[in-house]
């Protein structure tokens, strides 16, 4: 029948408009400053730099590899990789980056940074309150500004953050064994014969 | 002008207290009627926003008017391709004064994703003063929110005299800015100078 669909969208919403007075389900406006939709764990906007520890400058995972860098589809990072090394949470020396810096007015939230990235060590975040009137400082967001704790991770995103972290351990496992291993046939090694001359060079 | 601690105190007396200045840029922020035109995918969000859920009404600007001489606000909101940049920069001359404009997404601020192609415009600021930006690809519906209300406090921090004065109050203001027109490799002008700096920034 001619009309039926529009009766019917009437009706529905007739029902809303009777029943907002009766039931506080059919408020369908969530009035936002005041109040929010709860964020979804999966929803993703910029992403940020995850430390270990407390000091974010120290903390930093990132290793300045630029592979994000160079995947990025709308090239949105810049990264400048520092000449020494330096420890990082676990006292491993390594390259830091002197300079990261992400054009958010460009980026378009693929998370392909986040899925080629070896160290876990950017992560997408769910930040949308950024809208400003300066065009260019204001959209352009260096290390510090990115450098979020690994416990903030854990909260936005629990689940994948659970995932992660187990991966994480069993690597660090994984590398202590060998590690072992190798320092213990070394020491059998030493044992047995008398210590071998000097290397010099390469490997 | 008045204190404001002397106003709060007035106005438990009964005695109401306003300047003109503030009155003005009260009137001006609560009735910020937006163009209706949209040019992407962006502009499903904030078609999004005006509907029940998010309620843009709630802030004024319930009516999106078709016709750019009853607008007061233009939300760029998608990818400003070089064919469609003039007449984005037409309808713009066209809305009456006070006007503002709010780039939405990455597309309307920087070309975004496009950046790297011939044919998208790298930015809707080349042609037309901008006064909010949004980061996002698409901003969620909230962001957009968010932006509304930081150009209320950017409407509601002007001053009527001196320098940062509305454009409309200023005898040399210029409302109207030159419609860029199909070149033979490319838009021309490729920018309007006066509207697009170059930047200078230094970290």
């Amino acid at each position: 029948m001619l009309g039926e669909g529009i009766l019917k969208g009437l009706a529905e919403t007739a029902k809303n408009f009777v029943g907002s007075f009766f039931s506080a389900e059919r408020m369908t406006t969530v009035e936002y400053p005041e109040e929010r939709i709860a964020p979804i764990e999966a929803a993703r906007v910029f992403p940020f730099l995850v430390y270990d520890g407390i000091e974010w400058d120290a903390g930093l995972r990132c290793v300045a590899c630029q592979i994000c860098e160079k995947e990025c589809p709308p090239k949105c990072i810049f990264i400048e990789k520092s000449k020494d090394k330096k420890p990082d949470a676990v006292g491993k020396p390594q390259f830091y980056p002197t300079r990261f810096d992400i054009d958010i007015s460009v980026c378009m939230s693929c998370q392909i940074c986040v899925e080629v990235c070896p160290f876990e060590a950017i992560k997408m975040d769910n930040v949308f309150e950024l809208s400003t009137d300066d065009r260019f400082d204001g959209l352009l967001l260096d290390r510090k500004q990115l450098a979020k704790p690994n416990a903030y991770y854990h909260q936005i995103h629990p689940t994948e953050a659970a995932v992660v972290e187990a991966r994480l351990a069993a690597d660090r496992a994984k590398s202590d064994a060998k590690q072992t291993a190798a320092a213990i046939a070394s020491a059998i090694k030493g044992a047995e014969r008398p210590l071998p001359p000097p290397t010099t060079g390469g490997d | 002008m008045v204190d404001e601690g002397l106003k709060i105190e007035l106005g438990k007396q009964g005695v109401f207290v306003t300047t003109i200045e503030e009155l003005y840029n009260w009137g001006r922020k609560s009735s910020i009627w937006p163009m209706q035109f949209g040019l992407a995918c962006c502009a499903i969000e904030m078609i999004a926003t005006t509907m029940a859920r998010y309620d843009l009404a709630r802030f004024g600007a319930e009516v999106f008017r078709p016709s750019p001489r009853q607008a007061d606000m233009m939300i760029i909101s998608g990818t400003v391709t070089k064919k469609m940049a003039p007449q984005v920069v037409r309808l713009y001359n066209q809305m009456a004064e006070p006007k503002y404009v709010i780039a939405m997404g990455a597309c309307a601020i920087s070309g975004g994703p496009f950046k790297q192609g011939y044919n998208v415009l790298k930015g809707i600021d080349r042609y037309i003063p901008v006064d909010v930006h949004i980061p996002g690809c698409p901003p969620r519906p909230e962001a957009l929110l968010q932006a509304f209300m930081t150009l209320q406090k950017k409407i509601e921090a002007q001053h009527l005299t001196g320098a940062g004065r509305p454009r409309h109050l200023d005898a040399e203001g210029q409302g109207e800015f030159p419609v860029p027109v199909q070149g033979e490799h490319d838009l021309e002008p490729t920018s309007n100078k006066g509207v697009w700096p170059l930047p200078v920034i230094i970290r």
